[in-house]
């Protein structure tokens, strides 16, 4: 054993730089998993926070959504680690190692590299849950007092599941090794497979795939109906729809390219598609899970920049900016700095169980009332009402309009509305109203919180407390809860993204060292250098292009889910922006991965 | 043959491996040559001795530490980027020991890649391909994957490869150290055949007597330093090889 574990060390320093690949994939997936659970079940930050209330919730069903991709990310990751060391064990073999001491040596290995994330994930994951923590109640416009990165039971949560899944790794990659002859181990790296491509074969394949396709987009596009069924079938049938046209399409694709002698005798054409060929099946099944990770993250970025303009939607839907009740000279001066359009003042008394208004006041200013709730409508509606038109036929919608607009302890009372004269007589003394429309909320919004902060005081109503009816109130409603998924939804797809490049990466690192032989040889017989780099950019830019291009489509496709079911009505509107985003970031990727690649391969 | 200016001109070729700082080693000691061209060269010289440091050097493959080689009139060693690259792909041809085909594709796509180098258009290269394929004897295989022929099959394709774009000087690394000596005398025969019928010039470096025997005229190298020089003549190849394990038996006697 003493013997092996060296040599086994050795052979982890001659392949230092795709370990390092490896060990930041798995870091990173560590720690962006421990800042969701962080940031899903810290109760500190919660209870603290008013207007966080919905945020751990709305984190704690994108962690679910994490742990199943981060457990297929694993197991890939896993199976880039195994292909770095086969060749190793197959050494060791022959030299006479017994199989079940090479067993336990990468069960070993595997746990340790798993550990060793394992503790530097949750190292980097504190300092991230820190940061975005600060980004999240900067932009939530909260006060957090009691809000650290380092919370223990996410910590633990994270520990449980990746030791779990690290165990499970070991045991497969133990499992494996048993199982695989030693020749086939010492060959793994270079057996080149040459593809056939049978005619009938791909068009079936291809036929199946795109009608599997088409039957997940057609299900996405009911979904509203189908529920948690219409998730299963779209789930499946898009995976293996994927896998099936990439498989055909891609594959032929190739061969017609190769076939096309114009184009493939130009330059490195034809190395470029031989190389593609050559690892076609591995890149089949890897190209399908770039895609899918590439769509839920370009899909999780583009939904959650769409709860960002729905926040927009519904505020603006509410009447009032921001409602007055009895203000002191303080609230008015306040109250003057915004940019007013429009404010009404009305004046009302309390009785013991009702509310009285004078109904003239709102011939002259009239009432903005909500209208009946249409089937799939996204927000409330309002129409301006006349005092006249307040009768006992429209009582519903006036009632409830003007009660919103109300003190708590007022909000439940009858609302009555009377002649000035009536008013004068009932009991009580006379208070004010006044609801002020501002010219651009957005604008104004630091003056509007302050007033509302002020009238809040002024009537000794808590800072929870929200008028159903005010921009002001709507919006830190639907920030709490949207940003909160803007925030969710930029994260994953940070999150699949970094998954993503380092699936590619693995894929691409693990036949580094062929390829450096192979470019070596076109050098020698007088390939340009920049030929041999514009080959590698076109053979990574295959690898990067097709997923992307795909991955586009199934999200064009998948947005239904959230216009479908009302989630997010415009979730088509203003798609450049977050596709422009994750096209940048794309794009880098793809750069870093080139640089890395001609690195690695053309270093002389 | 005086008259003529020389295909390859050498002058006072060192080498020196090891950085200033390290431990150096001299491979190659103030080599000077010439080659015409039509020429059957051999380098002949003990493992070590410095062949292949020599004939990378004039394969611009590698750099001497000081020294002039000139190919074509051209002096190589200056050589850098681009003109490097284009040099290596109009003027040289050369075989390496270990094949260095590309086993990702087939024997008629390795033969293609120096033309597809220099954007010769499909249509063009096929005669071209067809032609240097069936003058090697691999008319049959070219749709093959190097993995899927013989040793000696893929040493004809390695050579056609090298051959196809038609260089100056066709180089060779100890070509048949990998052949079994059947492949090897075959693939030496069409050597000679192509040098005699078709004119093309060939440096071969060899340490093996009998592949030697093919050339007119070899050079011997010991400890990075030519020092004999033998000419075929007239001569038979037996009685050239019996000279040749003569000056050989010499060597080692001193
Ligand atoms: N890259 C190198 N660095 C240091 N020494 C080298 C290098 N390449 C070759 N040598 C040394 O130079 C000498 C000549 O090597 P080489 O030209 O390969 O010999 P041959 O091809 O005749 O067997 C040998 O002693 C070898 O150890
Ligand atoms: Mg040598």
């Amino acid at each position: 054993m003493g013997v092996l574990f060296k040599l086994s060390l050795t052979g982890i320093k001659s392949r230092f730089k795709d370990y390092l690949v490896l060990f930041s994939g798995l870091v990173m997936a560590a720690a962006i998993f421990y800042m969701f659970e962080a940031l899903a079940t810290n109760n500190s930050f919660i209870k603290a926070n008013a207007t966080f209330s919905l945020a751990p919730f709305v984190f704690q069903f994108g962690s679910v959504l994490l742990a199943i991709i981060t457990f297929v990310y694993i197991l890939y990751a896993n199976s880039f680690l195994l292909s770095m060391r086969k060749r190793d064990y197959g050494l060791f073999m022959m030299l006479g190692a017994k199989s079940s001491k090479l067993g336990q040596l990468i069960f070993l290995e595997t746990l340790i590299i798993g550990a060793l994330s394992l503790l530097g994930g949750l190292f980097v994951g504190v300092g991230l849950t820190t940061l975005v923590g600060q980004l999240l109640i900067s932009r939530l416009d909260a006060t957090a007092t009691h809000f650290t990165g380092f919370y223990l039971p996410a910590m633990l949560v994270t520990g449980v599941f990746f030791l779990i899944l690290f165990v499970v790794a070991a045991l497969l990659n133990q499992r494996v090794l048993r199982k695989t002859p030693v020749l086939a181990l010492l060959k793994s790296a270079a057996q080149p497979v040459h593809v056939q491509v049978k005619p009938a074969k791909t068009i079936g394949q291809i036929i199946c795939g795109l009608a599997c396709l088409a039957v997940g987009y057609v299900v996405m596009r009911y979904i509203g109906s189908l529920q948690i069924l219409g998730i299963g079938v779209a789930l499946v049938t898009i995976v293996l729809g994927t896998y099936l046209v990439f498989n055909s399409l891609f594959t032929w694709l190739l061969a017609r390219l190769q076939r096309h002698e114009n184009f493939a005798s130009h330059g490195l054409n034809n190395f470029t598609l031989a190389q593609l060929n050559f690892r076609i099946f591995d890149y089949n099944r890897m190209l399908a899970m770039v895609t899918l990770l590439f769509a839920l993250a370009l899909g999780a970025i583009t939904t959650g920049m769409g709860f960002q303009k729905n926040i927009k939607v519904y505020t603006q839907s509410a009447p009032y900016d921001v409602v007055l009740h009895d203000p002191t000279t303080t609230v008015k001066q306040a109250a003057a700095k915004i940019d007013i359009k429009r404010q009404n003042h009305y004046t009302y008394k309390v009785g013991a169980n009702v509310v009285y208004f004078i109904r003239d006041q709102f011939d002259e200013q009239p009432l903005n009332a909500q209208k009946p709730w249409r089937k799939n409508q996204v927000a409330a509606e309002y129409q301006s009402i006349q005092g006249q038109q307040m009768t006992a036929n429209s009582e519903l919608r006036w009632q409830q309009s003007l009660q919103t607009l109300l003190l708590p302890q007022d909000s439940q009372k009858t609302v009555k509305l009377v002649t000035a004269a009536t008013f004068d007589q009932v009991a009580g003394t006379t208070q004010h109203l006044t609801t002020i429309v501002a010219h651009d909320f957005f604008s104004d919004l630091p003056a509007i919180k302050r007033v509302t902060k002020l009238d809040q005081q002024r009537n000794h109503v808590p800072a929870t407390y929200a008028l159903g009816t005010t921009k002001y109130d709507m919006y830190q409603m639907m920030n709490g809860l949207l940003s909160g998924f803007e925030f969710m939804g930029f994260f994953l797809g940070v999150a699949f993204l970094a998954m993503l490049a380092s699936c590619l990466m693995f894929k691409i690192l693990s036949g580094a060292a062929n390829d450096r032989l192979r470019y070596r040889m076109l050098d020698k017989i007088g390939a340009r250098q920049r030929l041999l780099r514009s080959a590698i950019a076109k053979e990574i830019g295959v690898l990067f292009i097709l997923p992307g291009v795909v991955g586009v489509i199934h999200v064009l496709f998948g947005l239904q889910i959230f216009t479908t079911t009302q989630l997010l009505p415009n979730a088509y509107h203003d798609l450049w922006l977050p596709f422009l985003i994750f096209l940048v970031l794309y794009s880098l990727y793809y750069l870093l991965t080139v640089k890395l690649y001609q690195n690695i391969v053309l270093r002389k | 043959m005086t008259t003529q200016l020389p295909l390859v001109d050498v002058t006072d070729v060192r080498k020196v491996y090891g950085k200033a700082n390290e431990k150096q080693y001299e491979a190659l000691h103030d080599v000077s040559f010439k080659v015409q061209a039509g020429e059957f060269v051999g380098i002949m010289g003990a493992s070590g001795s410095g062949k292949t440091t020599l004939l990378n050097i004039l394969a611009t493959l590698d750099q001497p530490t000081s020294g002039s080689v000139k190919i074509n009139q051209q002096e190589v060693t200056r050589l850098r980027g681009n003109q490097l690259a284009d040099f290596r792909a109009k003027e040289i041809g050369f075989i390496f020991q270990d094949f260095n085909l590309l086993e990702n594709m087939t024997a008629y796509e390795n033969i293609a890649l120096p033309l597809s180098l220099q954007n010769v258009s499909a249509k063009k290269a096929r005669p071209v391909i067809e032609k240097i394929a069936a003058t090697l004897g691999i008319s049959k295989i070219l749709t093959k994957y190097p993995t899927e022929i013989s040793g000696g099959q893929k040493q004809r394709v390695a050579s056609a490869r090298a051959l196809v774009h038609q260089p100056s000087i066709l180089m060779g690394d100890e070509p048949t150290g990998a052949l079994d000596s059947k492949s090897a005398k075959s693939l030496l025969d069409t050597m000679t055949t192509l040098n005699q019928e078709q004119q093309v010039s060939i440096l071969l470096v060899t340490h093996d007597p009998f592949s030697a025997s093919y050339c007119q005229r070899i050079l011997f190298i010991k400890d990075g330093q030519i020092g004999q020089e033998l000419n075929r003549g007239e001569q038979s190849k037996a009685a050239f090889y019996q000279d040749i394990l003569g000056v050989l038996g010499r060597n080692e006697q001193q």
